[in-house]
């Protein structure tokens, strides 16, 4: 098994976190909007995992345990996120039959 | 680690299990019995900083516990005491506003209390793990109370934007906390300002993942360019939970902030300090002119909370002691102004969201003169007038940038902070110089839980104006925990 | 005697408070007759108690005296310290006086809700007090700013027609300087102690702290850049108080749209804060500076001489006129200030007093008629000295005494004043006359077109003199202008002490200057003797 050098692991990151942040800030679906969200804390989630893996590598265990620690937070967080958007947008689109963001107008946004 | 290490965060696990209980007993009270459930959540908060006093209060200097996730010293205590009293206040101000709108109290009040014991995480953690939970478990509270009034399009809208964004800014933020932990592979505050002091081998994806983390931090704080949720959220929600999230997640941000910039990185000052040079002076511009055109009283207050995001920044860019410590202190005093700013525009909300326009308060010196006496003292302090304690706090932060060289902008602020005088006087014409035409819906609603805690807002602010000696000895025993 | 030494001033600053407490919290609005009584009484009172001041302050004791003191927000070096020079003790006799006056002269003027503007008029004096009395920094700024709220809400509710510009407009304005001026305190206070980090000026490492005092010693040792830019900030703050040109802008709305009673306070007693600001703080602390500006305040100075009369000439509305020449007059007290030597100042403090005396009864006997025909239009009026001979003689009077006849308190402030300005160099002297000469012109020839000539308005035939009231308000106010204009070396000694140390600060940065203020002391030791000035004869025989 050939190991992944870990700068292209972080690159990855760099990129899936780009990409999330654009979809943040193109698409006007709500949950679209939050899967982008979910893209960037992945990609954050990914250099983590990097960044512990080329400190295990160089010998510093407890170190990369404490990196590789914050993803399983990092996760349970998003998944309680996603319980909490997943509901305000349901709580609106009841209100307005739309979770399109540029038509939650109301305040002027 | 052994058993006893928990001793210091009894508070939080308390309250936590209070939150929790509240939620339960919600189910039965919530709606048939809202003041005794209200009654038994302050009284949670209010064992809580008891305990806070007992356990939480270092004997010596800071000392970190539970495997360097928390610390336990006076810039804790001081942060926890404050959102306890915030918490507090809110939960009161809220009883009559809640029940009059027709909804349940028990998630409410038990949204307030998981709050808390995040902000109370926020302001002692030691580890960027245990602060970036412990801002995740207010948010998502947050976000939640915002959205509370779930048939009320207003706060659903307010509720969604501040999630999608707040969202964000944790997923930049967490970004950066990521770079940091690879630059220096450490998560440990302590260990990272070792690390920075020592010069760190790979200085330029620390320095990025620092300035990412400010770009969050400031997200938080509700600073230019990162503000626009701010007055949409802020406008949406209920007013007594807009009361709280102008004042507790901003000041758990704010102590998350001084944890992270004083405390963590200000050995790589140079990579940080002039970002936050231009967002104050940007957050104090742009906050104090966008306030000057708002009609609709929660707005401006809500653009002037990012004003005074802008001013309590100045602590930090001026990094010296006296920055933390009137950082500290600022905080303190805005909650008080703040909450009862907003408690006053619960107070006028008589029916749906009359109260909220500023001619809705014409005449009100006329028809309530201790309500509008009130009101103008606070207005007053949020101006920085003398002899509220507005001007304490804005003359200390002033004074630390002045100390650190940064005289233009103390001069920026300065000129601001007469500027917002006009918009807070707006509020003020309309009540002591305009008489007006009776057609307006400003009667205010018979609220006694709601006045006392505004009265007891209204007495704090004069008294830390004309006696701020005590405050600031509190304030300055939170210092050693950032090192200075 | 040691408590009035240790509590007068105490006293005569929260007197005024007491009562403006008992009556927001022990009479009811309706209750109007009241009200008036105790606000009377208790402003009254202090002036009462402040008249120990005069009799008590020693002149060759030490600078401040009646010093109250102690700790207030120590660790910042904060102090709660009280303490008057005679300077002081003139401003503070003057303002417990007007507030007086202004209290009695409103009970017919001001018809509807009396309470708040009972209270407002008496924490305003509370403010004003403090102001003169504070020598700590951040004392001083805390009442300085205090008092702005009052005033806002005196001209706001009870003002003319557009009263809500002219209030805020004068609120902002001041509250801008002010600021500015904060800035200036801290600068100072830093460099004293830990210096000015990012910039890198170090300190002087003395302890931090705001007590004025202590920062005069220091004040030598500050250097020239920095004193610039502090001086700058003072400018700014105390320019816009005096108001010197062009930062005037504000005093004709505020003047013309405040109640009668704030006009007086207005131009009697917060004009002064500005000069008073300048002869504390800008003089005595930033030496260097204060030279180097000379060559532009002074100039400044004049314009607002020239100006004001000028344009107070072309006024339609007696009081927006008097507001103008509150400018020219102003301008003459900045004027004397800078000539930097010792008839100048002394007149400057002298004219400060003559101003607020002068000028303050013209606010009053403007208002008399105001309230009358709710008119203040020069041309709505002509002929009044026949329906209204004392009122015309009371005029008469303070109109002299504005523009500086001799027997009267104008001539003295301002005499010395044209000493000390040709003393500094003989074009300002010029100038100077020449404002005194527009002077006289303006005042007689608004006298001339209001009361002289036949009765022209129907509308005025039946005016009504002064009542007793009315004439009790003026009168102290005349025997002043007399008790100065005939008798000021009792003014003049109690000044001498504050006017010595002010100029030997300045002089301290200095040592080489030629004219030092020991031998300029000497020069002008026979200012009470009126020589005859051209510019004086003039304004006799018009």
């Amino acid at each position: 098994m050939i190991a992944v050098p870990v700068p292209w692991i972080l690159a990855l990151s760099a990129v899936l976190f780009v990409l999330g942040a654009l979809g943040v800030l193109l698409r006007r679906n709500a949950i679209v909007i939050f899967l982008g969200v979910e893209i960037m804390l992945n990609a954050a989630n990914l250099a983590f995992v990097a960044f512990a893996m080329e400190r295990a590598g160089s010998g510093s265990v407890s170190s990369a345990i404490s990196g590789q620690l914050f993803v399983f937070f990092v996760i349970g967080v998003a998944a309680a996120e996603a319980a909490v958007g997943l509901a305000l947008f349901i709580a609106i689109h009841r209100l307005k039959e739309t979770i399109d963001v540029d038509r939650l107008n109301i305040l002027r946004w | 680690m052994t058993l006893e290490q928990f001793v210091p965060f009894v508070p939080e696990i308390a309250l936590a299990v209070a939150a929790l209980a509240v939620l339960l007993a919600g189910i039965p009270m919530g709606r048939k019995a809202p003041r005794a459930l209200a009654l038994l959540s302050v009284a949670a908060m209010a064992v809580s900083a008891i305990l806070v006093v007992l356990y939480a209060t270092p004997s010596a200097g800071p000392e970190v516990i539970l495997g360097g996730m928390l610390s336990v010293d006076g810039f804790g205590v001081f942060f926890k005491l404050l959102f306890l009293l915030a918490g507090a206040i809110t939960l009161l101000m809220g009883v009559g506003y809640v029940v009059r709108a027709g909804y349940g109290y028990g998630e409410f009040a038990s949204l307030v209390l998981f709050a808390t014991v995040g902000m109370m995480v926020m302001a002692s953690g030691a580890n960027l793990a245990s602060l970036y939970v412990g801002l995740e478990l207010m948010a998502l509270s947050v976000y939640i109370l915002v959205g509370y009034f779930k048939l009320e399009v207003k706060s659903n809208e307010g509720a969604v934007k501040y999630f999608v964004l707040g969202a964000l800014s944790s997923a930049i933020l967490l970004y950066g906390i990521s770079l940091v932990y690879g630059g220096l592979g450490t998560l440990e505050l302590g260990a990272i300002r070792d690390a920075l002091a020592a010069g760190s081998p790979s200085g330029r994806v620390v320095g990025l993942g620092i300035v990412l983390v400010s770009f969050g931090m400031l997200f938080k704080v509700a600073a230019v360019p990162f503000h626009v949720w701010t007055p949409d959220a802020y406008e949406g929600a209920p007013t007594p939970i807009t009361a709280f999230i102008s004042v507790a997640p901003k000041a758990a941000a704010f102590a998350m902030f001084l944890r992270l910039f004083l405390g963590a990185f200000r050995p790589a000052i140079g990579q940080w300090h002039g970002v936050l040079w231009v967002a104050a002076a940007a957050t104090m511009i742009y906050g104090n002119l966008a306030a000057l055109t708002q009609d609709n009283v929660k707005r401006m207050l809500a653009y002037s909370s990012i004003a005074h995001a802008g001013y309590a920044l100045l602590g930090i860019v001026a990094a010296n002691a006296m920055g933390a410590w009137s950082l500290l202190l600022y905080m303190l005093i805005y909650t008080f102004m703040n909450l009862g700013a907003f408690g006053f525009v619960a107070l006028l909300e008589s029916r749906g969201y009359a109260g909220e326009l500023v001619t809705d308060y014409a005449g009100l010196a006329k028809r309530a003169p201790a309500a509008a006496a009130g009101m103008l003292i606070l207005m007053l302090a949020l101006a920085g007038i003398p002899p509220t304690g507005g001007f304490m706090g804005k003359l200390y932060v002033f004074s630390a940038a002045v100390q650190a060289g940064y005289v233009w902008l103390v001069v920026i602020a300065v000129i601001m902070s007469a500027v917002s005088l006009y918009y807070y006087f707006r509020i003020v014409v309309q009540m002591y110089l305009h008489d007006g035409d009776g057609s307006e819906l400003a009667a205010l609603v018979r609220d006694r839980w709601l006045e006392i805690g505004i009265a007891a807002c209204v007495v704090v602010v004069l008294i830390l104006g004309v006696w701020p000696a005590p405050a600031l000895g509190w304030a300055q025993a939170g210092l050693a925990a950032l090192g200075f | 005697m040691g408590f009035i030494q240790h509590h007068l001033l105490n006293i005569i600053c929260y007197l005024p408070l007491a009562g403006a407490l008992l009556i927001i919290f022990g009479i009811r609005k309706e209750n109007t007759k009241a009200i008036k009584a105790v606000a009377t009484v208790v402003a009254g009172l202090d002036f009462l108690a402040s008249i120990p001041l005069w009799f008590l302050y020693r002149p060759d004791g030490p600078e401040f005296q009646f010093v109250v003191r102690g700790e207030w927000i120590p660790k910042v070096g904060v102090q709660y310290y009280f303490g008057v020079d005679g300077f002081a003790v003139l401003l503070i006799l003057l303002t417990t006086l007007l507030t007086f006056i202004s209290i009695y002269s409103s009970f017919t003027a001001i018809t509807h809700r009396e309470k708040e503007y009972y209270v407002f008029l008496l924490l305003l004096s509370t403010g004003m007090m403090g102001v003169f009395m504070s020598l700590d920094f951040v004392l001083f700024y805390v009442f300085w700013e205090v008092m702005l709220v009052p005033m806002y809400f005196l001209i706001g509710v009870w003002g003319g027609p557009r009263k809500l510009y002219a209030a805020i407009k004068f609120f902002l304005y001041t509250l801008v300087g002010s600021v500015l001026m904060l800035v200036g305190i801290l600068a100072l206070y830093f460099y004293n102690s830990t210096g000015l980090e990012a910039i890198g000026l170090p300190g002087l490492g003395n302890a931090a702290t705001f007590e004025i005092p202590k920062l005069y010693e220091i004040a030598p040792h500050i250097p020239p850049e920095l004193q610039f830019w502090i001086f700058l900030a003072f400018f700014v703050g105390f320019a816009i108080k005096v108001p010197m040109w062009p930062f005037h802008t504000w005093l004709p709305d505020a003047h013309v749209e405040a109640p009668t009673a704030g006009s007086v306070i207005l131009a009697g007693v917060l004009l002064k804060m500005g000069t008073y600001g300048f002869v504390r703080f800008s003089l005595p602390l930033l030496p260097d500076a204060t030279m180097k500006a000379v060559a532009w305040v002074g100039p400044l100075a004049i314009i607002a001489i020239i100006y004001g009369a000028l344009v107070a000439m072309a006024q339609k509305d007696m009081k927006k006129l008097v507001a103008y020449s509150s400018v020219s007059h102003m301008g003459f007290v900045m004027l004397g200030m800078f000539a930097l030597n010792a008839p100048g100042l002394r007149g400057a403090i002298l004219q400060m007093i003559n101003h607020g005396v002068s000028t303050g009864a013209l606010f009053l006997l403007v208002g008399i008629v105001y309230e009358r025909r709710h008119n203040r239009l020069i041309a709505e009026y002509g002929g009044i000295a026949k329906v209204m001979p004392l009122y015309a003689m009371f005029f008469m009077v303070m109109t002299m005494s504005s523009i500086g006849l001799p027997t009267l308190n104008g001539f003295i402030g301002e005499f010395t004043i044209l000493i000390g300005a040709f003393n500094h160099s003989w074009v300002w002297a010029l100038f100077a006359a020449t404002g005194i000469v527009l002077g006289a012109a303006y005042m007689l020839w608004m006298y001339q077109r209001v009361f002289f000539g036949e009765l022209t308005n129907e509308k005025n035939k039946d005016l009504k003199d002064l009542n007793r009231r009315e004439q009790w308000t003026l009168i102290p106010l005349i025997i002043l202008a007399f008790w100065i204009g005939l008798y000021p070396k009792p003014f003049f000694r109690i000044m001498e002490p504050t006017v010595t140390r002010v100029l030997e600060r300045v002089g301290a940065a200095a040592p080489d200057r030629p004219e030092t203020p020991a031998a300029l002391r000497a020069v002008s030791e026979h200012h009470e003797e009126p020589a005859a000035e051209p510019a004086e004869a003039s304004s006799e025989t018009e």
